[in-house]
Protein backbone atom coordinates (compact mmCIF):
# COMPACT_ATOMS: atom_id res chain seq x y z
CA UNK A 1 0.00 0.00 0.00
CA UNK A 2 3.05 2.12 1.03
CA UNK A 3 4.40 1.41 -2.58
CA UNK A 4 1.58 2.34 -4.49
CA UNK A 5 1.32 5.76 -2.70
CA UNK A 6 5.04 6.62 -2.71
CA UNK A 7 4.35 5.29 -7.00
CA UNK A 8 1.71 7.66 -7.47
CA UNK A 9 3.65 10.63 -5.64
CA UNK A 10 6.86 10.08 -8.05
CA UNK A 11 5.03 9.36 -10.78
CA UNK A 12 3.29 12.86 -10.54
CA UNK A 13 6.22 14.88 -9.69
CA UNK A 14 7.83 13.26 -13.05
CA UNK A 15 4.58 14.18 -15.01
CA UNK A 16 4.74 18.01 -13.49
CA UNK A 17 8.56 17.98 -14.14
CA UNK A 18 8.06 17.09 -17.79
CA UNK A 19 5.21 19.29 -18.06
CA UNK A 20 7.59 22.20 -17.29
CA UNK A 21 9.93 21.16 -20.47
CA UNK A 22 6.79 22.89 -23.09
CA UNK A 23 6.89 26.19 -20.73
CA UNK A 24 8.61 29.25 -21.68
CA UNK A 25 11.32 30.76 -19.88
CA UNK A 26 10.88 32.44 -16.81
CA UNK A 27 10.63 36.41 -17.05
CA UNK A 28 10.60 36.01 -21.19
CA UNK A 29 9.07 39.07 -22.01
CA UNK A 30 8.31 37.39 -25.33
CA UNK A 31 6.28 34.73 -24.23
CA UNK A 32 3.14 33.65 -25.78
CA UNK A 33 1.22 34.60 -22.40
CA UNK A 34 2.77 38.79 -22.49
CA UNK A 35 2.39 39.29 -26.21
CA UNK A 36 0.03 42.15 -27.08
CA UNK A 37 -1.91 40.10 -29.85
CA UNK A 38 -3.30 36.50 -28.80
CA UNK A 39 -3.41 33.77 -31.35
CA UNK A 40 -6.84 34.78 -32.76
CA UNK A 41 -6.03 38.25 -33.46
CA UNK A 42 -7.61 39.55 -30.52
CA UNK A 43 -5.67 41.92 -27.88
CA UNK A 44 -3.99 39.92 -25.64
CA UNK A 45 -5.06 40.03 -22.43
CA UNK A 46 -2.42 41.18 -19.99
CA UNK A 47 -0.79 44.03 -22.01
CA UNK A 48 -4.46 45.42 -22.69
CA UNK A 49 -5.15 45.61 -18.99
CA UNK A 50 -2.18 47.47 -18.77
CA UNK A 51 -2.79 50.00 -21.35
CA UNK A 52 -6.12 50.65 -20.66
CA UNK A 53 -6.35 50.55 -16.76
CA UNK A 54 -5.81 54.11 -16.50
CA UNK A 55 -7.97 55.42 -18.81
CA UNK A 56 -11.17 53.05 -18.11
CA UNK A 57 -11.42 53.55 -14.57
CA UNK A 58 -8.84 56.25 -13.52
CA UNK A 59 -7.14 53.70 -11.10
CA UNK A 60 -3.13 53.75 -11.15
CA UNK A 61 -3.02 49.85 -10.04
CA UNK A 62 -4.00 47.42 -12.43
CA UNK A 63 -4.52 44.35 -10.03
CA UNK A 64 -7.37 46.59 -8.53
CA UNK A 65 -8.84 47.29 -11.59
CA UNK A 66 -9.07 43.87 -13.19
CA UNK A 67 -9.99 43.07 -10.08
CA UNK A 68 -13.16 45.34 -9.35
CA UNK A 69 -13.81 47.26 -12.89
CA UNK A 70 -13.24 44.75 -15.42
CA UNK A 71 -13.67 41.35 -13.44
CA UNK A 72 -16.31 42.32 -11.05
CA UNK A 73 -18.71 40.22 -11.56
CA UNK A 74 -16.16 37.12 -10.75
CA UNK A 75 -15.44 39.02 -7.46
CA UNK A 76 -19.21 38.77 -7.04
CA UNK A 77 -19.41 35.36 -7.18
CA UNK A 78 -16.23 35.07 -5.11
CA UNK A 79 -17.80 36.87 -2.61
CA UNK A 80 -20.72 34.28 -2.74
CA UNK A 81 -18.15 31.26 -2.31
CA UNK A 82 -17.13 33.21 1.03
CA UNK A 83 -20.64 33.47 2.07
CA UNK A 84 -21.65 30.00 1.24
CA UNK A 85 -18.80 28.71 2.87
CA UNK A 86 -19.55 31.29 6.16
CA UNK A 87 -22.99 29.64 6.05
CA UNK A 88 -21.70 26.11 6.38
CA UNK A 89 -19.13 26.49 8.67
CA UNK A 90 -22.33 28.17 11.25
CA UNK A 91 -24.52 25.60 10.55
CA UNK A 92 -22.34 22.70 10.69
CA UNK A 93 -20.40 23.94 14.21
CA UNK A 94 -23.48 25.13 16.09
CA UNK A 95 -24.45 23.24 18.95
CA UNK A 96 -28.19 21.59 18.61
CA UNK A 97 -30.29 22.01 22.08
CA UNK A 98 -31.52 18.71 20.97
CA UNK A 99 -28.65 16.23 20.04
CA UNK A 100 -28.65 13.92 17.32
CA UNK A 101 -29.59 10.37 16.82
CA UNK A 102 -26.63 8.41 17.58
CA UNK A 103 -24.55 11.05 18.88
CA UNK A 104 -22.92 10.14 22.55
CA UNK B 1 21.45 24.05 -21.22
CA UNK B 2 22.10 25.94 -18.34
CA UNK B 3 19.93 28.48 -19.81
CA UNK B 4 16.69 25.77 -19.58
CA UNK B 5 18.20 25.61 -15.92
CA UNK B 6 17.86 28.59 -15.26
CA UNK B 7 14.65 29.41 -16.99
CA UNK B 8 12.92 26.73 -15.47
CA UNK B 9 15.19 26.42 -11.41
CA UNK B 10 11.79 28.32 -9.93
CA UNK B 11 9.13 25.74 -11.34
CA UNK B 12 10.70 23.14 -9.93
CA UNK B 13 11.24 24.60 -6.72
CA UNK B 14 6.92 24.86 -7.01
CA UNK B 15 6.87 21.45 -7.96
CA UNK B 16 8.85 20.40 -4.78
CA UNK B 17 6.65 21.93 -2.66
CA UNK B 18 3.89 20.43 -4.53
CA UNK B 19 5.07 17.13 -3.65
CA UNK B 20 5.48 18.18 -0.55
CA UNK B 21 2.02 19.44 0.25
CA UNK B 22 0.58 15.96 -1.56
CA UNK B 23 2.65 13.94 0.63
CA UNK B 24 0.87 15.21 3.59
CA UNK B 25 -1.75 14.85 2.71
CA UNK B 26 -1.66 11.01 1.35
CA UNK B 27 0.97 9.80 4.00
CA UNK B 28 -0.23 11.57 7.43
CA UNK B 29 -2.75 9.70 9.72
CA UNK B 30 -4.36 12.72 11.35
CA UNK B 31 -6.28 14.59 9.79
CA UNK B 32 -5.28 18.29 10.74
CA UNK B 33 -1.96 17.06 9.01
CA UNK B 34 -3.54 15.99 6.01
CA UNK B 35 -5.30 19.74 6.34
CA UNK B 36 -1.43 21.41 6.37
CA UNK B 37 -0.37 19.28 3.59
CA UNK B 38 -3.83 20.92 1.39
CA UNK B 39 -2.66 24.28 2.63
CA UNK B 40 0.49 23.85 1.23
CA UNK B 41 -0.48 22.44 -1.83
CA UNK B 42 -2.61 25.17 -2.59
CA UNK B 43 0.28 27.47 -1.70
CA UNK B 44 2.29 26.12 -4.05
CA UNK B 45 -0.29 26.68 -6.98
CA UNK B 46 -0.18 30.28 -6.10
CA UNK B 47 3.12 30.77 -5.93
CA UNK B 48 3.43 28.55 -9.58
CA UNK B 49 0.72 31.24 -10.92
CA UNK B 50 2.70 34.44 -9.58
CA UNK B 51 6.44 32.71 -10.92
CA UNK B 52 5.00 32.93 -14.02
CA UNK B 53 3.51 36.29 -14.58
CA UNK B 54 7.27 37.89 -13.91
CA UNK B 55 9.01 39.89 -16.69
CA UNK B 56 13.07 40.71 -16.63
CA UNK B 57 13.60 44.30 -16.25
CA UNK B 58 9.95 45.15 -15.28
CA UNK B 59 8.37 46.89 -12.66
CA UNK B 60 5.01 46.01 -10.59
CA UNK B 61 1.77 46.26 -11.94
CA UNK B 62 1.19 49.68 -10.52
CA UNK B 63 0.99 52.70 -12.91
CA UNK B 64 4.10 54.66 -12.59
CA UNK B 65 4.13 58.36 -14.36
CA UNK B 66 8.12 58.18 -15.49
CA UNK B 67 7.52 55.01 -17.54
CA UNK B 68 3.31 55.59 -18.65
CA UNK B 69 1.19 52.77 -20.26
CA UNK B 70 2.11 52.71 -23.45
CA UNK B 71 4.71 49.56 -23.25
CA UNK B 72 3.00 46.76 -21.60
CA UNK B 73 6.69 45.27 -21.56
CA UNK B 74 7.70 47.10 -18.59
CA UNK B 75 5.10 46.10 -16.13
CA UNK B 76 4.67 42.78 -15.02
CA UNK B 77 1.43 40.98 -16.19
CA UNK B 78 -1.58 41.85 -13.54
CA UNK B 79 -3.78 38.99 -14.47
CA UNK B 80 -2.14 36.28 -12.63
CA UNK B 81 -2.12 38.26 -9.60
CA UNK B 82 -5.84 39.25 -9.45
CA UNK B 83 -6.46 36.00 -10.27
CA UNK B 84 -4.72 34.35 -7.28
CA UNK B 85 -6.14 37.09 -5.27
CA UNK B 86 -9.45 34.92 -5.91
CA UNK B 87 -7.57 32.13 -5.33
CA UNK B 88 -6.24 33.13 -1.91
CA UNK B 89 -9.48 33.60 -0.58
CA UNK B 90 -11.06 30.79 -2.05
CA UNK B 91 -8.66 28.43 -0.43
CA UNK B 92 -8.98 30.60 3.14
CA UNK B 93 -12.92 29.92 2.61
CA UNK B 94 -12.26 26.17 1.98
CA UNK B 95 -9.89 25.53 4.66
CA UNK B 96 -12.45 27.57 7.14
CA UNK B 97 -15.27 24.48 5.87
CA UNK B 98 -12.38 22.09 6.55
CA UNK B 99 -11.35 22.99 9.92
CA UNK B 100 -15.31 23.13 11.13
CA UNK B 101 -16.01 19.48 9.71
CA UNK B 102 -12.44 18.10 11.71
CA UNK B 103 -14.35 19.54 14.41
CA UNK B 104 -17.21 18.13 14.55
CA UNK B 105 -15.26 15.09 13.81
CA UNK B 106 -13.58 14.89 16.53
CA UNK B 107 -16.60 16.37 18.64
CA UNK B 108 -17.97 12.79 17.70
CA UNK B 109 -15.87 10.31 17.45
CA UNK B 110 -12.81 11.73 20.35
CA UNK B 111 -10.37 11.07 17.56
CA UNK B 112 -8.05 12.89 14.64
CA UNK B 113 -6.40 9.78 13.81
CA UNK B 114 -7.36 8.14 10.75
CA UNK B 115 -7.36 3.95 11.54
CA UNK B 116 -8.98 4.94 15.06
CA UNK B 117 -11.40 6.98 13.21
CA UNK B 118 -12.52 4.35 10.83
CA UNK B 119 -12.65 1.41 13.60
CA UNK B 120 -15.19 3.81 15.70
CA UNK B 121 -17.07 4.53 12.55
CA UNK B 122 -17.54 0.59 12.07
CA UNK B 123 -18.19 0.43 15.76
CA UNK B 124 -20.61 3.21 16.30
CA UNK B 125 -22.20 4.70 13.22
Amino acid sequence: MKIVNWLLLIAFGALLIYGTTGLPNRGDAGAGMHSTRSLVDSPGASSFYIRNALRDAKTPNMVTVILADYRGFDTLGEETVILTAGLICFLVLRRRKKPLKNSR
Amino acid sequence: MIDFIRGHYTYWGVILLMLIGMYGMIFKNNLVKKLIGMTIFQVSIIMFYVASAAKWAATVPVLDPAIGAADAARYISPLQHCLMLTAIVVGVATSGVAFALAIVIYRHYKTLDEPLLIERMKAQP
